[in-house]
């Protein structure tokens, strides 16, 4: 029964885990992968994204480092139940995710056709432009190990759907 | 009003040349029992009324009247026996003094201008169009001036003109602020022609900013501001989608694409495996009914140690997601919201959680009845379902959508609502809260399931759920191709139980705990058939008198044949709007049908 070592502070706990989490997703820093990679249960995790899975962890990460653009969760809502017996947790989570539009990869690179000539204003600028929020639902199940301050692959289930889109966005998803 | 009589009866040569130029075109139905000249003279002799250089058209009579007033006071013969018939008066096209007029003249250009196969609407080198120049609009620089627009005003409310392309070239435009409306009319144009005009200022396109994002084309040449040194690099900032300026590729396309789509398509159901599909819909088909219909059915399913609670999300999603419910109210919810960033309390936390049936029965009563519409509406729904193996048991996710039909009956601490606000003894609670704040209206919801099978039954371990503002969803794909798409979700056409059952069969088998990475296939089998097909264009008239249930039947009908709108339409009419009798009918007479009768 882990219901019983119940103690205080575990909603700041898992809301501090889970807006790390959120900043990991928003992370560009390739170098950052592998502590991102290190809370996934790398035998068995089971990774659902808009409906389509994952074989594993490192594939939808990789995947994410280098075909989504540069992205911004903020998170909504967040609630969780310990589940009696299982050393886990299930936590239902809501963010708002934005992406960037300037036409950017994660890597800064863009589309345009180099002839010399377009290098004036267009290129200079990296900052991100973000576009209208989309709405997201994101399941999780962790192990209870988080409250012993333990992160090591407690990931054994992410899914991860939109809920909403912008019309005005320039993203698609469909 | 004996103005009119009297200026016929007394012609003059100036007289002349001023009706010549007022001369107005009207139509007379109904008088083919005698002979156009009978017609004429008894038109001219009972109604004093001289229509002249009169012809046969179709099934009416055109000729020109002197003036307007002769027009109108030919409308006031409208009804009048001849030779054993009602004759019909209509002016025709009257282009100083009635707009309608214009409006039906101008709809014909555009349609006469469009072309339906390659989505292009062809409205270059309008000054040298003969039937524009005959009918007068170049004569006053004030009508000349205001023809290009008003023609983008009447597109705008043509819902058939589906424009891809659209071609603006040889029109002596100098300032594109004559078409500030384009971007509204048209905001997903792919391609626009703006060649051999007098556009020279880059920053009046400014008008354009984030708007046009899919324009993929863009034909500047011979605009005096295809000299600016910053000319590239602007259109290239406005249009973020631009792959073609001026015959010249300016982005790589296929990175383009890469940058602005998601790698994979958004799918609206993911099942580990078919087993798990087929009983996972079963349980939330049934739990639901019951959630709608009778909650305490549900309570057998929720052990001593179920847990079952709220969150509540008010975030606002932005005004630019469809159908938003831009103030909802969550009167009913937020005292028992558990939604860990917003409530600090550990305390409120802890009392949140709903634990056995007991008190999860208290919960459920407490909060609003509810209609969900999973079998009529299955696209607004959107499911997953996996194994959770350290429970031995699944995971089921369902996104979607809810009706509040009542109010709940008891509060959340078990005693009987209130029946008058007035009544209630909790008035510090009270305070502020205005009936607005418990509205019932629609709700969009996220509900998670954890369920562990047991005994031919299913236990559930876990039940959270969370409610937030109403907003049309991401997965389905019901776009609309116009902007105004004000259609109420009833023309969301059900697909019924079976597409969600389709779904379901349609995934691929092999129960493997770990599934290989995004099997394209499965996402098409997946993939539900659009509600309403955006092919399926009816006029708005048409649309407006029919009832959701033959727009159902035209949908189903257009998907099944692949008939374009008019022909599904006839179909629908000629079969009793009886969908077995109208799919009988087009099979036996799918041989002799035109291929101009079918989606293009």
């Amino acid at each position: 029964m882990n219901q019983g070592a119940a103690t205080s502070h575990q909603p700041e706990i898992l809301q501090t885990f889970i807006k790390k989490i959120l900043l990991h997703l928003d992370d560009n820093e390739t170098k950052n992968l592998q502590q991102f990679l290190s809370y996934f249960n790398n035998t068995n995790c089971k990774i659902i994204f808009n409906g389509a899975p994952f074989a594993q962890p490192m594939i939808f990460l990789q995947m994410w480092q280098e075909q989504f653009v540069q992205t911004q969760h903020a998170l909504t809502s967040l609630d969780y139940q310990i589940i009696p017996g299982s050393g886990t947790m299930i936590l239902n989570i809501n963010s708002k995710v934005r992406f960037d539009e300037s036409g950017r990869d994660r890597l800064g690179q863009d589309a345009l056709i180099k002839d010399g000539s377009n290098r004036g204003g267009l290129n200079n600028n990296t900052r991100p432009i973000f576009g209208s929020y989309f709405g997201v639902s994101l399941q999780l199940v962790i192990d209870d190990r988080i409250f012993r301050n333990d992160f090591n692959g407690v990931i054994s289930c992410f899914n991860y759907n939109m809920l909403y889109k912008p019309e005005d966005s320039l993203i698609k998803i469909h | 009003m004996n103005g009119g009589f009297h200026n016929v009866n007394n012609i003059n040569a100036m007289a002349q040349q001023q009706a010549q130029q007022n001369r107005v075109r009207v139509a007379v139905y109904n008088w083919q029992n005698a002979t156009v000249q009978d017609l004429l003279s008894y038109i001219s002799r009972t109604m004093r009324v001289a229509i002249q250089d009169s012809f046969v058209e179709d099934n009416r009579v055109v000729g020109f009247v002197n003036t307007k007033t002769d027009a109108d006071n030919l409308m006031k013969w409208n009804g009048m026996r001849f030779s054993g018939q009602n004759l019909k008066f209509e002016i025709l096209d009257d282009i100083s003094s009635s707009t309608s007029t214009t409006i039906t003249f101008f709809r014909n250009t555009l349609f006469k201008r469009y072309d339906p196969q390659s989505k292009m609407l062809n409205l270059g080198n309008l000054y040298n169009d003969p039937d524009l120049v005959s009918q007068g609009l170049f004569s006053k620089p004030s009508t000349q001036s205001k023809l290009l627009p008003g023609l983008l005003k009447v597109a705008s409310k043509e819902p058939q003109l589906i424009v891809d392309s659209l071609n603006l070239s040889d029109n002596s435009i100098k300032d594109v602020k004559s078409l500030s409306t384009l971007a509204q009319t048209f905001p997903n144009l792919k391609n626009l022609c703006l060649a051999n005009n007098q556009i020279f200022k880059i920053q009046s396109l400014d008008i354009w900013k984030n708007k046009f994002k899919e324009l993929r084309e863009l034909l500047m040449t011979n605009n005096p501001i295809t000299n600016s040194q910053m000319y590239k690099t602007e259109m290239l900032r406005l249009f973020p989608k631009l792959i073609v300026l001026d015959n010249v590729i300016v982005r790589d396309e296929q990175k383009l694409n890469s940058i602005f789509t998601l790698p994979m398509k958004i799918q609206q159901f993911f099942f580990e495996n078919n087993e798990l599909g087929s009983s996972s819909t079963d349980f939330v088909t049934n739990f639901l009914n019951l959630w709608d219909n009778d909650r305490n059915q549900l309570l057998n399913l929720y052990t001593p140690q179920s847990q079952f609670s709220i969150a509540v999300d008010t975030s606002q999603p932005p005004s630019t997601v469809e159908e938003l419910d831009a103030n909802p109210s969550f009167g009913y919810y937020l005292s028992m919201s558990r939604n860990i960033c917003k409530v600090s309390s550990e305390k409120s936390i802890q009392q949140r959680l709903y634990l056995g049936p007991e008190f999860i029965g208290n919960v459920f009563k407490a909060l609003p009845k509810s209609k969900h519409y999973l079998q009529e509406r299955s696209n607004d729904y959107s499911m997953e379902a996996i194994a959770y193996p350290q429970v031995n048991g699944f995971l089921i996710t369902l996104h979607g959508v809810f009706d509040e039909v009542a109010k709940p009956d008891f509060d959340i601490n078990g005693k009987q609502a209130a029946k008058s606000s007035t009544s209630n003894r909790n008035r510090r609670y009270n305070h502020g809260h205005s009936p607005a704040t418990n509205r019932l209206s629609k709700k969009s919801f996220d509900r998670t399931w954890v369920i562990v099978p047991m005994n031919n039954t299913v236990v559930i371990a876990s039940d959270l759920l969370t409610v937030r503002p109403f907003v049309s969803n991401a997965w389905s794909t019901k776009q609309q191709p116009q902007s105004q798409s004000q259609q109420s979700p009833v023309a969301g056409i059900p697909t019924g139980p079976s597409s969600a059952a389709g779904a379901i069969s349609g995934t691929p088998t092999g129960a493997t705990s770990t599934p290989p990475i995004i099997p394209n296939q499965q996402q098409q089998q997946q993939q539900i058939p659009p509600a309403l097909a955006p092919t399926l264009q009816l006029p708005p008239n048409v649309q407006a008198g029919l009832t959701p249930i033959q727009l159902d039947l035209l949908s189903k009908l257009h998907l099944q044949t692949k008939l374009n709108a008019e022909y599904t339409y006839m179909l629908a009419e000629q079969s009793g709007w009886n969908y077995d009798v109208a799919l009988k009918a087009f099979q036996t007479s799918i041989n002799n049908l035109p291929s101009n009768a079918f989606i293009q």
